[in-house]
């Protein structure tokens, strides 16, 4: 009887060892929970394209013009203040968003390599990602080759954490943007449909190539036979006919206008999406403004009388008053404040920052025909005088006046250079065009002129990223840490 | 091995048939070794004996009496009488006397009593049997808490703390970690604010750690993971701390910041004993910052705006003459008394506990109530404890420790991460006493600008607006069998489960700044998270031919551990009044959710080998596999090996009486740090705000993903190698005893970021890089001085010394932090970490004094005045900038000690303990603004640099214009950091009487005759008073050290500590 009690314990017993022992025996695999990683991610186009977002994020947040990526460029001609004594720390800023938006292309890109994405979208639609992925990290070189010089190339193959990474020779760096430019010219659509009008098109890639060859021709390497391609380049974007220039001025920048017909590729602007105010570009007797950039005022004034002008220039505010009575004294940027008052005085703007435009296309031709046929032809004197024409609303202005076949070159190439110095401006374009023609010790504020010098044209490799990688090497004119 | 364990586990867990096919091969095996256990030896031995009982049973009972006293003669009351074996027992009288009816003359009588060795005497037909109970300072019989078990305390080779129950419940206290303090060498804590139920820091031997935390492992009756706050002091039976690697190995891992075990009570056996107290307590803030009164803020701010003569300018005084004999008739505002008020503390205790031999039980509840003396700040914590044990038969023991808690917390703003300009405790005394609390129509006063903190907003509507309901709820739950296989073999089986529930909610409406700002502010965040730990404890302990006494200790143990957590912000409210319970209300919702679990498997052995009660040694291994490693280091192997000798054993010794214990011990081992979050090893891709862009062009934005943190397989614990060499002592019967304890800490692997270059595109990456080391001594000494008949004073000293260093940083040689929010100026390198100095220095400019008129010459060099602010030129270079700042201060302290005392006369005791802090600098921030003239409203601008007033700190008040025409070149370049000086860098060492406590204990026949056992009043106090050169509320805060213990030393004005008096009764039935 009492063994038979001590069974029926021993058996209740054992049930609940048996639930204790139970707790099954724990995972240290990782699998995460709120957070996927780049190995199992990009599955999908839609997961493919959210990398292309936060790529252009990285940059928007440093680049566009309602952020302080400026401040890194106001040494040009153009900008108030400034000052051509470079610290060790100049454009790591822009550095560091360039580089990080290629990390989140690369997984992207190696994924598409990979073919992760299997048979769930059709070939074309892969190509036209990849050709997406390969636009925006070429334009991320192309910004970084132009600033640094030579810089590390860090392609979907690299481990940037356990390579040996070194600087990358300029002109590698050029045959990798061109290849990428290639594919995407080859696969991007001329066009996308409403719904994707934001996105890059061909012909923005073209111009972008164009743009590239030109830098080619020009310093730091010189070789003037990419002028011919720079021209062909350009010439297909003006055959193509997808583009024209919008006939009224001022309302290049309208905000309908934002998608074309000349605007090709912009920083996208939405609602939802608030980077730093439009007050940066403000007086403060407009919507509490900031003034943190605005024209120098020698720059600003000797800008020609012309409807352009207007359009490109604020010179008076909401109650009238002339720029002379803002701080600076000097005329204030108006591209970038064509969204409402109302909004402005929301401390938002959902204007559209142009990266390409159908202008810019035209100067790049005349620029190019140019220099490949000895002297201005009238293809190339017809594509300048498409803007300044319109610049001067289509009537003859002795302060800007249209460009003639009998020009020399060299006069015709300046006027050029002029004409994208005042259609292009503040549009991140001048300072390119100052070190690749190396103009900027003539050009720049004559109070810093005596503080330029040839190595301005580079800005120093980031001090953070020499300490930490001892293969890499410092730009000359500035310091390497010990 | 452990990898094959683990691919077995894992194989285990993909294919649940093999699992079953194992438990069930495990049952019968299980099965069969128990029921052998059973019939053989339980009708082997137990059986006869039962014979006997039972015969026995039979017999006449009988009824012993006698009195029960002490060594020295006193009579002791409430000493446990029981007979052996049964629950028929009773209690000494306050006459020491007692009184039992025993079944038989035959039986053995036990009598015992806390810190007496317990005797058993046979009955022998004896009807009176008197007892000389003897103190059991050293007794072989003590045992003390180890992980995963407990060893005889004389056998211990560890260093290990005990920190004595009856010194925790000697003050009315509502937390156990705040009543460590001061308690046990090697322990250092710091209230790191003072609000009810706010936050107390504890580290034990210095910090190892620089981002993987410092927070000691506490472990409650064996689970893992517990939390000092929500437990009631009442319940607890002993607390240990475990210090050296020897000690902490057993928990790998985990064990480097040092081990708290905690074991909750038991009923006694007995008859069942209700215990039940209350008190209350009443808190005032203890100190006030010296503000001035509003006709001299009034009269010196008008004094300090008339010198604003520079540029031409004609200045008006700020205050008229009427306004100032207004206030001179009249005062203004105090505003600390604005927000603060009388504070009250209710505690209630209930419990029930008693014991047969077979079940012991412990029912126990208790509900605090705090409020603060912040206005809107209030504690409560409602707590139930259920305790179980039960032989359920010869074999296996069962028990249950159950506990549930609920808190609730809320105090206004003065945290870090709360906007600056709504920080009640920093604004209230910066506020000028010239402002009213509110206007003519009753709302809150906006600040007047030009003066004071006319950048902030009232206190009060910063203090009581608010609405902050944060329930936590706790509930634990720990499950065991114990089955005793064989003599001296057991296993124990455990489960357990820490489920922790917190929902905490927000409103800050449009009366707060925060409110104001967003049109209504509100939050909702639910966090939940559960643990469970399945622990199996192997255990053999056997003594052979009388002098090799052998204990093994085995151990597979599992944690797993999961957290869910979601938060919602909402903004734009249309309707104030709806806050946080309908966040639906508002225009613009964020919401967030986070998701992560981990799990720990490990492997451990001890061996503690014990020759002739003489030389002792143990070894330890342990292997902890987790989840939150890198895929390259999941597994981290923590061995230890430890030796000691009791000397007093010896004969040579024992022949001069003069030890009653001397033992030396030697350890050496290592222990690990796991303080990273999972997933910290894998690439991460980011998504929110910062990713999301508009690619389509559309007015939306779109999703983004990218790229946010990179994965290192590599990574892996912190390892910290300790050494350790301590002695024990105890000299004159044991009446004086002490220990003393050496050790070296170096903790390598440190978990920091590891800087990447730009063109990774990832700012750093967690790895393991640097290496810190500490170094200190212990000694704790305590004695009976004096132990008459009637009067007795028992004392204890502990003194701490810990002197960190800091070895290797990876690439740097030094790590900036900055350590404060906006407000003050102290750029980004004030608080650093560099190599080869210790944690919590700070880094800034050396204040020589006010420049003196007989130093004119010198301070035009400089470009200053007589009266200016004078500044060390370290380098020479006739200015002072970057290049001559220096350390100005530590924040760590150099030594601490507490010093404890118990007097007892008759049934009166008098219990006290000061602690002190040495040599600890103080970065006082509200100095900064406080004591300017621009904005001050300190006393000390009374104070200020005249030519006829030249012996003080404070700058004078210099005309602009005069300042103007001397043409001076401005030679101090301080930039941004202009806060950064040694002028607000203080003493902070202080001696503190942290709590007093008298109780009288009533123990008399009649109570006892209408069923009281006990009956103890008392009164307390707390923070009564403190010595200190320090200015600020209090020397005993941290500045926020959850931003890193390298922030230490920096006072960014956290809820000030309150004094407490304390009124109260215990009833024992």
């Amino acid at each position: 009887m009492k063994n038979r009690i001590y069974k029926i314990k021993n058996l209740i017993l054992m049930c609940g060892i048996l639930l204790l022992i139970n707790i099954r025996c724990v995972e240290l695999d990782e699998t995460a929970k709120d957070f996927t990683g780049p190995s199992t991610f990009y599955n999908s186009k839609q997961q493919v394209e959210s990398a292309f977002a936060s790529a252009m994020q990285r940059l928007y947040s440093e680049w566009s013009a309602y952020s302080y990526g400026h401040w890194n460029f106001e040494s040009d001609d153009q900008m108030y203040g400034g000052e051509l004594v470079f610290g060790d720390d100049q454009g790591s800023d822009l550095w560091g968003a360039h580089y990080r938006s290629i990390a989140d292309l690369n997984p992207a890109i190696k994924a598409l390599n990979d073919d992760r994405l299997g048979t769930s979208v059709s070939q074309e639609e892969k190509d036209a990602l990849m050709a997406q992925a390969r636009f925006i990290r070429a334009f991320n070189y192309f910004s970084l080759v132009r600033l640094f010089g030579d810089v590390p190339l860090i392609t979907e193959e690299t481990n940037p954490v356990t390579d040996e990474i070194t600087r990358t020779p300029t002109v590698d760096v050029y045959a990798f943007i061109e290849a990428d430019l290639l594919f995407a010219i080859q696969h991007l659509p001329d066009s996308w449909p409403g719904e994707n009008q934001g996105r890059p098109s061909k012909g923005a890639a073209k111009v972008i190539l164009a743009k590239v060859y030109i830098t080619i021709a020009t310093a730091p390497l010189n070789n003037t036979s990419y002028y011919q391609k720079a021209k062909d380049m350009a010439a297909d974007v003006l055959d193509d006919g997808i583009y024209s220039l919008v006939q009224d001025v001022s309302e290049v920048f309208a905000l309908q206008n934002s998608y074309g017909p000349e605007i090709m590729w912009s920083f996208n602007a939405a609602e939802d999406d608030v980077s730093t105010p439009p007050q940066i570009w403000l007086p403060g007797s407009m919507a509490d403004g900031w003034g943190d950039f605005k024209s120098d005022q020698v720059w600003g004034e000797a800008y020609p009388a012309q409807p352009r002008k207007d359009a490109y220039l604020l010179l008076e505010d909401w109650n009238g008053d002339p720029y002379t009575e803002w701080f600076g004294t000097t005329p204030y940027v108006k591209k970038f404040l064509y969204d409402s008052r109302e909004n402005q005085e929301r401390y938002r703007s959902i204007q559209n920052i142009p990266i390409v435009r159908y202008a810019d296309a035209l100067l790049l031709f005349a620029e190019a025909e140019n220099m490949v046929n000895g002297g201005p032809t009238q293809a190339a004197v017809d594509a300048v005088n498409q803007v300044i024409n319109r610049a001067n609303g289509y009537v003859p202005n002795p302060a800007d006046p249209l460009l003639t076949t009998a020009m020399t070159k060299t006069a015709f190439d300046a006027a050029v250079i002029q004409q994208r110095n005042l259609e292009l401006c503040f549009e991140f374009d001048r300072w390119y065009d100052l070190i690749r023609k190396r103009i900027l010790c003539d050009t720049a504020i004559p109070e810093i002129q005596q503080n330029c010098d040839d190595n301005d044209y580079l800005w120093p490799i980031p001090q953070t990223d020499l300490r930490l990688n001892p293969l890499l090497t410092q730009n000359p004119g500035y310091t390497a840490p010990e | 091995m452990e990898i094959i364990l683990s691919q077995f586990c894992r194989k285990l867990h993909v294919a649940r048939t093999v699992r079953k096919v194992f438990h069930s091969v495990l049952l019968l095996i299980g099965l069969s070794a128990l029921s052998w256990q059973t019939y053989g030896t339980t009708v082997a031995k137990h059986a006869p004996v039962r014979t006997t009982e039972n015969i026995e049973a039979k017999d006449a009972a009988i009824t012993v009496s006698g009195k029960i006293i002490s060594e020295k003669g006193d009579a002791l009351p409430g000493v446990n009488v029981l007979e052996k074996g049964t629950s028929n027992g009773t209690v000494s009288d306050a006459a020491g006397t007692y009184t039992l009816t025993v079944s038989s003359e035959n039986v053995t009588i036990t009598f015992s009593f806390i810190g007496y060795s317990t005797q058993e005497i046979a009955v022998g037909g004896r009807t009176v049997i008197d007892v000389t109970l003897t103190e059991d300072a050293t007794t072989l019989g003590e045992v003390v808490v180890v992980g995963y078990g407990v060893q005889r305390k004389s056998d211990l080779t560890g260093a290990i703390s005990s920190v004595p129950v009856n010194q925790l419940t000697q003050f009315p206290m509502a937390r156990v970690d705040q009543a460590l303090q001061g308690r046990s060498s090697g322990v250092y804590v710091l209230n790191t604010d003072g609000s009810p139920g706010g936050n107390t820091m504890v580290r034990v031997r210095g910090l190892n750690s620089i981002n993987g935390g410092n927070e000691p492992l506490v472990v409650i009756d064996g689970l893992q993971g517990g939390s000092l706050n929500s437990l009631n002091p009442n319940d607890i039976a002993s607390v240990e701390i475990l210090k050296d690697a020897s000690a902490t190995a057993i928990y790998g891992s985990r064990g480097a910041n040092g081990v708290i075990l905690i074991t909750t009570k038991l009923g006694k056996t007995g008859k069942p004993v209700i215990d039940a107290g209350y008190n209350i307590g009443f808190q005032k803030l203890a100190r006030k910052l010296p503000v001035m009164d509003a006709a001299s803020f009034a009269k010196t701010f008008n004094q300090y705006r008339m010198t604003d003569t520079g540029n031409g300018n004609i200045p008006t005084p700020e205050f008229t003459d009427q306004e100032i004999a207004n206030w001179e008739k009249n005062g203004g505002t105090d505003w600390q008394d604005v927000v603060y008020e009388t504070g009250i503390m209710q505690n209630f205790q209930l419990g029930i506990s008693g014991a047969t031999d077979k079940v012991k039980y412990l029912v126990s509840g208790n509900y605090l109530d705090h409020n603060g003396i912040l206005v809107n700040s209030q504690y409560s914590r409602a707590s139930l404890r259920v305790n179980l044990t039960a032989d359920i038969t010869k074999w296996v023991d069962f028990g249950l420790n159950y506990a549930f808690t609920k808190e609730t917390y809320k105090s206004p703003s003065f945290r870090e991460e709360v906007a600056f300009v709504s920080q009640v405790v920093n604004n209230a005394p910066r506020w000028a006493p010239t402002e009213p609390v509110y206007d003519e129509l009753g709302n809150y006063w906006v600040h007047s600008p030009g003066y004071a903190a006319n950048d902030t907003w009232n206190p009060l509507a910063s203090a009581v607006e608010p609405i902050i309901d944060n329930p936590i709820f706790k509930n634990n739950a720990n499950l065991f069998l114990n089955f005793k296989i064989a003599k001296g073999l057991s296993l124990m089986i455990t489960g357990g489960a820490l489920l922790t529930n917190n929902y905490f909610r927000d409103y800050y409406n449009s009366k707060t700044y925060a409110g104001l700002q967003n049109n209504g502010w509100g939050h909702v965040n639910s966090f939940q998270n559960e643990r469970f730990q399945n622990s199996n404890i192997l255990t053999y302990d056997n003594t052979f031919r009388d002098i090799h006494h052998i204990t093994f200790t085995g151990v597979i143990e599992q944690i797993y551990e999961e957290g869910l957590g979601s938060t919602i912000t909402g903004s734009n409210f249309l309707v104030d009044q709806l806050g946080f319970d309908n966040l639906a209300g508002a225009k613009s919702i964020v919401a967030n959710s986070t998701h992560y679990d981990r799990s720990i498997l490990s492997y451990m052995g001890r061996v503690n080998y014990v020759l002739a009660d003489k030389y002792m040694a143990t070894v330890t291994y342990r292997a902890d596999g987790s989840s939150v490693f890198g895929a390259e280091n999941k597994w981290g192997y923590f061995p230890s090996g430890s030796i000691a000798w009791r000397l007093s054993e010896e004969s040579f010794l024992k022949d001069l009486d003069l030890f009653t214990e001397l033992k030396l011990r030697a350890s050496y081992g290592k222990t690990g740090n796991q303080g990273i979050s999972p997933f910290q090893s894998q690439a991460r891709l980011g998504s929110g705000p910062d990713y999301n862009y508009p690619y389509n062009g559309g007015a939306a934005t779109d999703i983004g993903f990218g790229l946010a943190g990179l994965a290192n397989p590599n990574l892996k614990w912190e390892t910290t190698e300790q050494t350790d060499i301590g002695m024990d002592f105890s000299l004159f019967n044991g009446r004086l005893t002490g220990t003393i304890d050496w050790y070296k800490k170096v903790t390598d692997d440190l978990l920091m970021g590891r800087d990447l270059p730009g063109y990774v595109g990832v700012n750093s990456v967690l790895d393991n890089v640097g290496s810190i080391e500490n170094k200190g001594v212990e000694i704790l000494v305590s004695g009976d001085p004096i132990v008459t008949d009637n009067f007795r004073w028992n004392t204890s000293i502990n003194f701490t010394k810990n002197k960190n260093k800091v070895l290797d940083l990876g690439p740097d040689d030094r790590i900036g932090y900055r350590p404060s929010t906006g407000g003050y100026s102290l750029g980004t390198d004030f608080m650093f970490l560099q190599v080869g100095e210790s944690f919590g220095l700070m880094n800034g400019w050396k204040f020589l004094g006010i420049w003196g008129t007989d130093q004119d010459a010198e301070a035009r060099r400089y470009g200053q005045l007589p009266g200016d602010p004078r500044y060390l030129d370290l380098d020479n270079d006739g200015d002072v900038d970057t290049d001559d700042r220096t350390t100005i201060g530590n924040g760590y302290p150099e030594f601490t000690w507490g010093w404890t005392n118990q007097l007892s006369y008759k049934g009166f005791e008098l219990s006290f303990l000061f602690i002190g802090y040495q040599n600890v600098d103080l970065f006082n921030t509200i100095r900064i603004r406080r004591d300017s003239f621009w904005e001050g409203t300190s006393t000390v601008l009374l104070d200020a640099w005249t030519p006829q007033n030249q012996n003080t700190n404070v700058p004078g008040m210099i005309d602009g214009k005069y300042r103007e025409e001397q043409n001076l070149t401005n030679k101090i370049f301080m930039g941004n950091n202009s806060g950064a000086t040694s002028q607000w860098v203080e003493d902070a060492s202080f001696i503190k009487l942290k709590t007093a406590t008298l109780a009288y204990s009533f123990g008399s026949p009649k109570l006892q005759s209408i069923g009281f056992q006990k009956v103890r009043v008392f009164m307390s106090g707390t923070n009564i008073f403190t010595i200190t050169d320090y200015t600020g509320y209090d020397p005993e805060v941290a500045a926020f050290p959850q931003r890193g213990d390298a922030n230490i030393g920096v006072d960014l004005s956290v809820y000030p500590p309150a004094r407490t008096f304390t009124l109260g009764f215990d009833l024992t039935f």
